[in-house]
């Protein structure tokens, strides 16, 4: 095998594939990034971590002599990030792949390519495609509000579920939950659902650079697979059940507050200065007259902060909340106003952004 | 007749030194100094090399540094501090209930009793020595005696490195010869006042009767007096605001079947339950610590979905984070342990209800509550849970 290749560009696509490449596992041929090059595809590069595997072409590649090998992905991203050419060749021979510049040559001993384990590809019909922009948008609008474990519930991933063309991305950590909305395109009218494990959809947002471009979507056996121009990202589904969703979301919030996202987050950070560990709530009191947020910590101090409402219909309300929660929340609305919907003091409050966000969190007693 | 008490002093030798010497092996048997080295930085901690200097701590860095030029400073940080010392309390937790934190390397444990389960309090100060130079590689003092006066006395005696006991046979010889200055509470101010009665040593105070002491030094006469005699009732007081509640488990012979580990952190978990309810406390996380034949060890942590003193919450974290572990390699199993922190009160403020709320977890509540009746009046243990299955019998 001999490529030419652009440097810049193997040192994005060497970093995307490394996201999923372990560094420490008891495999070394893991720790190893699968290089292919041919005339039809260019340079195909290869990771798998056995859960989550990805597939990248690297644009700005010129193949010499078509082959595979199996290098160390860390040492191999190391050399070509530190190189200072424009371009590098990269030759193996036998499991040997040689990295040569203007001024450097480098040896790194690779592995035998075909012991690498076959990663996934995507064959047959996709069960829908979308724009790479509105994925993006609802992975990233629910992601942050996965679980890092599961408990009784598989809710260390993200929920992705699809009614006809109706698209459901949701994620919880068992004390809020993110729910996004949008379209998809198919001709299938059947609902089909999948855990999808977060790690997988890191990498996924990564791997979107053109906010126009066709993502195909398919799910088959215990995997889903993410097809662009460039990638086939795989992963296994999470097993387990997702909670019921739909039975948490309040649909009796009888007070109702628009406020200026940009203002609420100010507010929000401003009075969670004033919380620790022991008390890390933060008091909203709504009135028709406007909101005011306060915290106290004890030995710290207290904050009072101001914030003027849109709208506020319904009764005056007390609730506290996590503020950590509230901003996860606020920083992937992409509105400037958002919708708040709460019935009482001890009932889930609601953070809504038009009809395509939707957030749900518990509040905290306040003593 | 009350029990005689035997109370253990703990002291790390130079705690902040040690761990510099820790982390940077090259600074062993050099001059070191931890602390600020701005105008105004103090010394925290001098190694006993740069103590042979005069180095002390509280000293200004500037006055160190005049009497001892080539100490080395080093700053150490607080993280590990904090590491550390957690990690000497983790071992203190498993020789005693009953440990009083005086700060982050010094503490009081109350071992009165122990002596039928444990050993002779010689023998067992020396395995707390060996334990917590295993679990952190730094070295301790320890002081051994009827109370936390002479305890605390004694692990300064023979420092660094020392291991001191008092027993009523040898309180005399021991207190007669010390300096007055070695009384707690007897500072510079103090020992004027007494030197101007011609009294030098803890022995010639002993001579003084308790209305002269009273009349030099008011109530704390009474208390000098007292001391003098290495009288010291005070009891040893449990932080309540202890950072974590833990068991582990040495085995005389490594457990070589995951079933049969697993079974001893279950009876683990059920303790640490029995003892967070107990304090009317609740924890947000569980580390599991696995030790190998080969002494290496491994922890592993997660957070609970939320602050928790129910058995079965508690068990199905540590269970998972050891079926992790041993479903990625079981290697035979020398130390197994639970701990259960940082920890929370039960009914804290601001506590955050769940999203989605677990019908068993107020029959799980009831069960607790019933087994604990039954240990308060019938024992511990008395029902506990059945170990995991054992398929082959």
């Amino acid at each position: 095998m001999k490529v030419i290749c652009d440097r810049g560009a193997l040192v994005s696509s060497l970093g995307l594939v490394g996201g999923v490449i372990a560094s420490r596992t008891p495999k070394p041929v893991l720790t190893c990034v699968k290089l292919t090059a041919s005339a039809e595809e260019g340079l195909v590069l290869e990771g798998t971590d056995t859960e989550v595997s990805v597939r990248l072409t690297t644009p700005r590649v010129e193949v010499a002599q078509g082959g595979d090998a199996l290098i160390p992905a860390d040492k191999l991203q190391q050399i070509v990030r530190e190189s200072v050419d424009a371009t590098l060749t990269l030759s193996t021979e036998q499991d040997v792949a040689r990295i040569v510049g203007k001024d450097s040559k480098f040896k790194v001993f690779g592995h035998p390519p075909t012991d690498f384990p076959a990663v996934t590809t995507f064959t047959g019909e996709a069960d829908f495609t979308i724009a790479a922009g509105e994925l993006h948008r609802m992975v990233a609008q629910t992601l942050f509000a996965t679980a890092r474990e599961n408990s009784r519930y598989a809710i260390n991933g993200v929920l992705i579920e699809r009614t006809g063309n109706k698209l459901v991305v949701v994620a919880t950590d068992g004390h809020r939950l993110a729910l996004a909305r949008g379209l998809c395109n198919t001709d299938s009218k059947e609902t089909r659902s999948a855990i999808v494990p977060t790690k997988a959809l890191n990498l996924l947002l990564k791997l979107f650079d053109d906010a126009e471009e066709t993502v195909h979507v398919r799910v088959e056996d215990n995997q889903i697979l993410f097809k662009t121009d460039q990638a086939v990202l795989g992963a296994n589904l999470v097993e387990g059940n997702f909670p019921p969703y739909g039975d948490v979301i309040p649909k009796d919030g009888d007070k109702k507050a628009t406020v200026a996202t940009d203002a609420l987050v100010s507010a929000t950070r401003r009075a969670g200065l004033l919380t620790n560990e022991e008390s890390k709530g933060v008091r909203m009191a709504f009135t028709a007259d406007g909101l005011t947020l306060s915290s106290r910590a004890p030995e710290m101090g207290e904050a009072e902060i101001a914030v003027d409402l849109v709208s506020y219909e319904g009764d005056a309300v007390d609730i506290g909340f996590n503020p950590a929660y509230v901003l996860d929340a606020l920083k992937v609305v992409d509105q400037s106003e958002v919708e708040l919907e709460l019935k009482g003091s001890n009932k889930p409050g609601v953070i809504r952004s038009g009809p395509s966000f939707l957030y749900v969190v518990m509040p905290v007693s306040l003593q | 007749m009350e029990q005689p008490r035997t109370i253990f002093h703990l002291d790390m030798d130079a705690f902040f030194a040690s761990i510099a010497v820790l982390d940077d092996p090259s600074l062993a048997g050099k001059a070191v100094l931890i602390g600020g080295t701005g105008p105004r930085g103090v010394v925290s901690t001098a190694s006993y090399e740069a103590r042979q200097y005069g180095c002390r701590s509280a000293m200004p860095m500037a006055q160190a540094l005049r009497q001892c030029p080539h100490a080395l400073c080093v700053d150490v940080p607080g993280a590990r501090i904090r590491e550390l010392s957690q990690a000497v309390f983790a071992v203190l937790d498993t020789f005693s209930p009953l440990v009083q934190p005086l700060s982050v390397d010094e503490a009081f444990l109350d071992m009165t009793g122990t002596q039928r389960l444990m050993g002779e309090p010689r023998v067992v100060a020396q395995r707390l020595k060996d334990a917590v130079r295993d679990t952190t590689g730094l070295v301790a003092s320890v002081g051994v005696a009827p109370n936390k006066f002479l305890a605390k006395l004694a692990s300064d005696l023979e420092k660094p490195d020392g291991l001191t006991v008092i027993t009523p046979d040898n309180l005399d010889a021991t207190l007669t010869p010390l300096p007055v200055g070695k009384i707690w509470g007897v500072g510079p101010k103090a020992q004027a006042v007494l030197s101007r009665h011609g009294i030098q040593t803890i022995g010639e105070l002993k001579a003084m009767g308790q209305a002269q002491l009273t009349e030099h030094f008011g109530d704390r006469g009474t208390q000098l007096f007292a001391l003098a005699r290495g009288i010291d009732d005070r009891p040893v007081v449990p932080d309540r605001t202890a950072k974590s509640i833990g068991h582990e488990q040495t085995f005389g012979e490594n457990l070589t079947r995951a079933q049969d580990v697993r079974a001893v952190l279950l009876e683990q978990t059920e303790r640490v339950g029995e003892r967070l309810r107990r304090q009317g406390r609740t924890a947000r996380g569980i580390t599991v610590k696995i030790r190998f034949g080969d002494f290496q060890t491994v922890t592993r942590s997660c957070t609970l979905d939320r602050p928790s003193h129910t058995t079965d919450e508690l068990w199905a974290a540590a269970r998972g984070l050891f079926d992790r572990w041993a479903a990625s390699g079981f290697r035979s199993v020398r130390l197994i342990g639970i701990s259960a922190g940082p920890l929370a009160s039960e009914g804290d403020g601001h506590a955050q209800a769940p999203l989605f709320p677990d019908p068993q977890h107020e029959r799980r509540r009831a069960l607790d509550a019933a087994v604990d009746r039954i240990a308060q009046r019938f024992g511990p243990r008395t029902v506990h849970r059945a170990g995991p299955a054992d398929p082959s019998g």
